[in-house]
Order: structure tokens, then sequence, then C-alpha cells
């Protein structure tokens, strides 16, 4: 039988010849396209990932950096995901304009199959148009900023670190369960993205509670000198101050507050960030009755008690040696944890992996926790759906308990 | 009016800090010509010396107050024999570089020994404030700035009337003239340094618990003594003294009554108008004679 033939100056093909051309062809082009995404090979997933290593927000990247690699290697020695192992890179990124170029870098350069904004509010909200418009599957796992959050956009997904809305209204709620009758409340904010975001969130949920009145002072990044808006709460005799910012920013206003004419009973919420060990060598132990905040984490890091921290704080200090002060912290755990869950998801997508699959997988992901991959649960547990991407939203309570913080609720 | 004088008080306690480190830039430049960029490094140093001695090795601060003053003073006297005694046939020029960077190999050394964001101290003295009135005085700002205020004084009394500054003030006075009296120049170089060392090592000890342990600290507190030295008159121990204190003040009126973050630009601007209308000083012991 003539499958090709020439009949009046033009080749006729069968449709058996055609059919299984075309049926080559495409198992040709096809065959490739199974390992075509970028960042995978037949044994390795490359993860990328950014943040602050150095200057005032060290204490977010530099435990990101570390927690995520420290995740991957136990991840690794367990056997990898599916066949291939995990490999990370990080590129250090200060300020907004290093963020995006840095997100740049590891999307079109080193062509990473994942990206994690390890870098807070400041850094995912500068790279949230980009990796919004490279599509690429992003794992924000730090950044509360709604910038990287709104609009919804089906790659981004975001980790224990809730909007501003609900820690802020965590905020609120520790407040007034410790000064019930507050009539006039102060908020000292940072100006950065973090604190800003938390602010207008604050604001506009005091805004409907009827006979409270707000008092709102700022200050720079990793300022150390708050006279002007101490003075400011001690004039206005506010009853309790919530501080937006880091635990050095708020140590240093709580510690020079009593210069300023607060009285030593005031009562300070703080955030997430200020929620550190290290506060309590700035202000002292003996000022430290009146701290409280919300912590994102079931387990303070120093709650070595509790078996799950004190697994985690044993596999930390065999990788990196006697913590310095402060460390771990909160962005270690959260940091940990949250590559554990998206190592769930990626093992969710199965061997064909691409940034669809992955993303359909991720918005699959339940309860996930680090214990189903072997590791130690150090975050609560998250879940994803295809109108949700935040994973985490509980928020515990933290108070210090003798010289310690400690996750109460 | 309470509320003013928490601010004076305020304003005292970190401007006698600054004074203590603008005496030790004062010294080393009254005595060798030296304008001592790396002095900031020393205080950070300093600092970081009495962190160890007071939360790693839980010693008392009066440890810190007598063992830190020696070591930053052996530091800084080994850094004049080793880098800066080479460099002093060179050029001004070459001899400032040299001290810019010793000051940055400084902190960056503390940096790579210590990788964290700040360290923190306890407070030298614990207790409850002070309460007169509606004014209120903690026991740490007492300690700090009366402590400050009394290591200063004794620097400058040490230098201006002790036998030990003799050599330094006729140094000072005539370099060939010392020389040719019998005083050592490598001698008297070593000692200025150790004393500025040591001044600058007990500012740390004094700074630390208030502003934190940092890189950033060495920063702050270079540009606090020499604005307090030049408003002095850098030539003027007792200018220096007036200069730091006169710098802590304006830096907190202006924090509490316009805005914190004009603590900072106040000092520049100190600077300038004070370079513009007395270019030699407010307390320059300089003399001027018209020809």
């Amino acid at each position: 039988m003539q499958e090709i033939r020439k009949q009046g100056g033009r080749w006729l093909v069968g449709r058996r010849t055609f059919m299984g051309a075309a049926l080559a062809a495409a198992a040709v082009f096809a065959a490739p396209a199974l390992h075509a995404q970028q960042g995978v090979t037949a044994n390795e997933i490359v993860i990328g990932a950014l943040g602050p290593l150095t200057g005032a927000f060290a204490f977010i990247g530099a435990p990101g950096r570390d927690s995520i690699a420290l995740a991957i290697d136990k991840i690794n020695e367990a056997g990898g995901i599916n066949g291939r192992k995990l490999r990370l890179v990080f590129e250090g990124a200060n300020t907004p304009a290093e963020s995006v170029a840095a997100a740049k870098k590891l999307v079109e350069e080193t062509k990473v199959f994942v990206l994690i904004l390890a870098s807070g509010s400041t850094g995912a909200a500068a790279a949230a148009d980009y990796v919004r418009a490279a599509n690429i599957p992003t794992y924000n796992i730090y950044g509360a900023t709604p910038i990287i959050r709104l609009p919804f956009a089906r790659n981004i997904f975001h980790s224990a670190i809730p909007g501003a809305e609900t820690s802020g209204k965590a905020m609120i709620d520790e407040v007034f369960r410790k000064v019930p009758n507050a009539k006039k409340v102060g908020i000292l904010a940072g100006t950065y993205a973090f604190p800003q975001s938390h602010l207008k969130a604050i604001r506009e949920q005091m805004a409907t509670r009827a006979g409270v009145e707000v008092v709102v002072e700022q200050f720079d990044a990793a300022a150390r000198d708050f006279t002007a808006q101490l003075l400011s709460f001690s004039r206005q005799k506010v009853e309790a101050v919530m501080v937006l910012g880091s635990y050095t920013e708020a140590g240093f206003a709580i510690k020079q507050a009593p210069e300023k004419g607060l009285p030593a009973s005031m009562t300070w919420v703080l955030d997430g960030s200020g929620v550190n060990d290290g506060i309590v060598a700035i202000v002292g132990q003996e000022n430290t009755k009146n701290l409280h905040g919300y912590y994102n984490v079931p387990y303070f890091p120093t709650q070595v008690d509790d078996a799950p921290m004190a697994g985690f704080r044993k596999i930390w200090i065999a990788k990196y040696g006697t913590p310095p002060q402060g460390r771990p912290n909160i962005y270690d755990l959260v940091g940990y944890g949250s590559t554990y869950v998206l190592a769930q998801a990626i093992k969710g997508a199965g061997s064909n992996l691409t940034w669809d699959s992955l993303i359909t997988s991720w918005e699959k992901v339940s309860e996930a926790k680090p214990s189903a991959l072997g590791g130690f649960d150090v975050i609560y547990p998250e879940t994803f759906s295809a109108t949700d991407h935040q994973g985490g939203r509980r928020l515990g309570s933290a108070s210090i308990v003798g010289d310690k913080w400690k996750v109460v609720r | 009016m309470s509320e003013f004088l928490m601010v004076i008080i305020g304003g005292l306690a970190s401007g006698a800090v600054y004074a203590l480190v603008a005496i030790g830039v004062v010294v080393i430049h009254k005595a060798t010509k030296t304008v001592n960029f790396a002095h900031g490094g020393f205080v950070l140093l300093g600092a970081f010396a009495a962190y160890l001695i007071v939360v790693q090795l839980g010693w008392t601060y009066w440890a810190a107050y007598v063992i830190v003053p020696l070591l930053i003073g052996a530091l800084a006297m080994a850094i004049e024999m080793a880098i800066l005694r080479p460099l002093r046939k060179a050029d001004l020029f070459t001899v400032i570089t040299a001290t810019i960077f010793i000051g940055i190999g400084l902190s960056e050394t503390y940096r790579l020994s210590y990788n964290t964001e700040i360290l923190s101290m306890p407070k030298p003295i614990a207790g409850p404030p002070f309460v007169f009135g509606e004014v209120i005085l903690t026991p740490a700002q007492l300690w700090v700035g009366a402590g400050a205020l009394a290591a200063g004084l004794i620097g400058l009394l040490l230098f201006s009337h002790a036998r030990i500054g003799r050599s330094m003030r006729a140094m000072a006075s005539n370099v060939r003239g010392a020389t040719l009296c019998g005083y050592s120049v490598n001698q008297v170089y070593a000692l200025a340094w150790f004393m500025g060392g040591a001044l600058a090592g007990l500012a740390g000890v004094f700074a630390g618990p208030s502003k934190g342990i940092s890189p950033d600290l060495a920063v702050a507190m270079i540009t606090a003594g020499f604005v307090g030295a030049v408003i002095g008159g850098f030539d003027s121990l007792r200018g220096a003294l007036l200069g730091g204190l006169l710098l802590g003040l304006a830096e907190t009126f202006a924090a509490a009554y316009v805005s914190s973050a004009m603590k900072s630009a106040i000092s520049f601007l100190l600077l300038f108008v004070v370079l513009l209308w007395r270019p030699d000083g407010l307390f320059s012991e300089r003399k001027i004679r018209d020809v």
C-alpha cells in the first residue's frame, strides 16, 4: 500500500501516515516538555529565595535563609521529593530595588522553579508586581503587606503570617483584654511597609469602637530615640500602647518610657516581630510584666520543654552551632515550617512538575504540617484552596513568663 | 515645666557620653596632631568588651569600668605603634585615610565576630525612679550622666594638670621643643593614643546599655564626638566637654519639641552654624595674633 504518492505535481499523504507522523511529532516535542519546566531536572528541583541578610532587617532574611536551608537538608536526607533533591539558591536583598532585581535574577537567570519571598513586607511589596507578571509559583512567607495579597493572584501563596487585618485584630483584642476600659490607646508605628499596613488595619478597626481615642506616633526604621513620641503619649495620658515595629525599636521605646514620664504600669502590646527574647535584655527583666503580643506559631523558640521546639532547636544547633542572641527566632520557625508545606505541595504535584501542576496541587494542600514529611511541627497547620491562598490564620497570645516569652494560648 | 526639666536631664545624660568621646578625640589630636576617625570603632569595641564582661562572663559593671579602658587603651596604643607610626612622616591625607579605614576595620571585625542585629546589656544600676513632683529621674540616667561626666573631668585633669599629661602638653605645645627637652615622640604618641582609647572604651561602657551594641554605635559616636569637639574648638579639652553637653541638649530638645527624626539633623546644623559663625569653635584655646 502506497501511503505517500505524487499526483498531478502534488504529494499526497495517506491518513494513517499523516496520523502517525503527527503522533511522532507530538511525542518528540512533548517528551522534553515533561522536564522542560525551568528549575526542574530528572533529579533536582531548584528553589529560589530572597531576603535581607544585612542591615536593619537582617533579623528576617538571615533566619529565612538558614531555616529554608535547614529544612531542605532534612528533606533531602530523607530522600527528597518524588525522587528529586531540592536545591536552594538564596539572593540577599535589602532594599525594594534589590528585592525586584533579586526576584528577576532568580527567575530569569538562575531559572528557579519556585520563588520564596523571605523578605518581610518591604521586599514582598516591591517584588509583588514582578512575580504576578512572571507567573512563577511564589511563596510569601513573611510579608503581611496587602500589596502582595491584593489583587488575588493564582501563583502567590502566603504562609503563617496572615494579613494585617487578622494580626491587627489580635493586637486590639490583647489591649482590651489587659485594659478592658481603656479610653485612650497609643499606637507607635514604624514608617516602613509592615507597620504601616498594620497601622491602617488597626485604625480602621479602632474607628468602630465608640469612645476610644487613638493617639498615633510614628518613627523611622531602626530608630533608637523615641523622645518625641513618648512625650506625646505622656502628655495625652494614654492607657496602653501598641508598638508596630521590630523588637529593638519596641525595646528602646519601652526602655526610655519611664524617663519620659510614662508610668511603669503601662501596658505594651507588641506585634509579631516585637515578640522576641532580645527585648528582655533591652528593657531589663524587671520591666517585662506588662509586655504582651501575638505570635504566629504555636511555640516561642525558647519553649524547649515542648518536644517539637526541642527537636527543632537541636537540628538548628547541629547545623549552625551555638545560636547568637535572639536566634533561632520566629522567622526561623516560619521559614522551616513553610519549606515543609511547600515540599508537600511539590510532592502532591507528582513527578510531572510544572508551574500549573504545582499550583493545582498547592490549592489542595490541607492541614499541612512538617511532621507529614518527618519534620518538627513548629508552625500551625496550613490549608489552602483555589480561592484562599493564606495558609495560616491562627495566632497565639504571648506573654513573658520568667524571663522568656511563652505562647500561652 | 516638669517635662522641660526631664528633657534637660535626658540631654545632659547623653551629652555627658558625647563629651567623653569628644575629649578622647581632642586628647589624641592635641598630642599627636592626628585626627582620629577610628575613635567610633574604639567606642564600639569598648561597648562590646563591656557586653562580654557583664553579660557573657557575668561580672559586675565595676569590672567593666576598670578592664575596658585598659583593654581599649592598649588596643589604640598598639594600632598607633603598628600602623600609624610608620605613617608619621606621611602627609595628612594619608594619615586621615588610614584612621578612616582602621575605624571601618574595627567595626567590620565586630560585625564578623558577632553577626547579630544588636546586642543589649542590662542597665548599670536598677531601682525605682526618683520622683520630684512630676519630674522623673531614673537611677540609670543619673549614673550614666554623672559617671561619664566625672570620667571626662578626670581625663581632662590628667591631661591638663597631672604629671602624666605633662609630656603630652609639651608635645601639643611644640614638638621640637618637647623633643629637645628629652621627651620621646614615640612614647608620648603611644601614651596619647592609650589615653584617647581608654576614654573611648569608657564611653562605650556608658553608651552600650542605653544605645545597644551594633556597628551603628561606631558611626553615631564618631559623629557626636567630632561635632562636640568642633563645637568646643578641637584643641580645647574643656571645649570638648562643653561641646558634648551642648550637643546632647540640642539633640534632645530637637527630638522632644520638633521630631525624633531631627535628632541627627540638629547635630549637623549645629556644626555648620559653629563653623560659619566661629570657625575656631566656641571655646577655642588657640592663640591668634594679628600681624
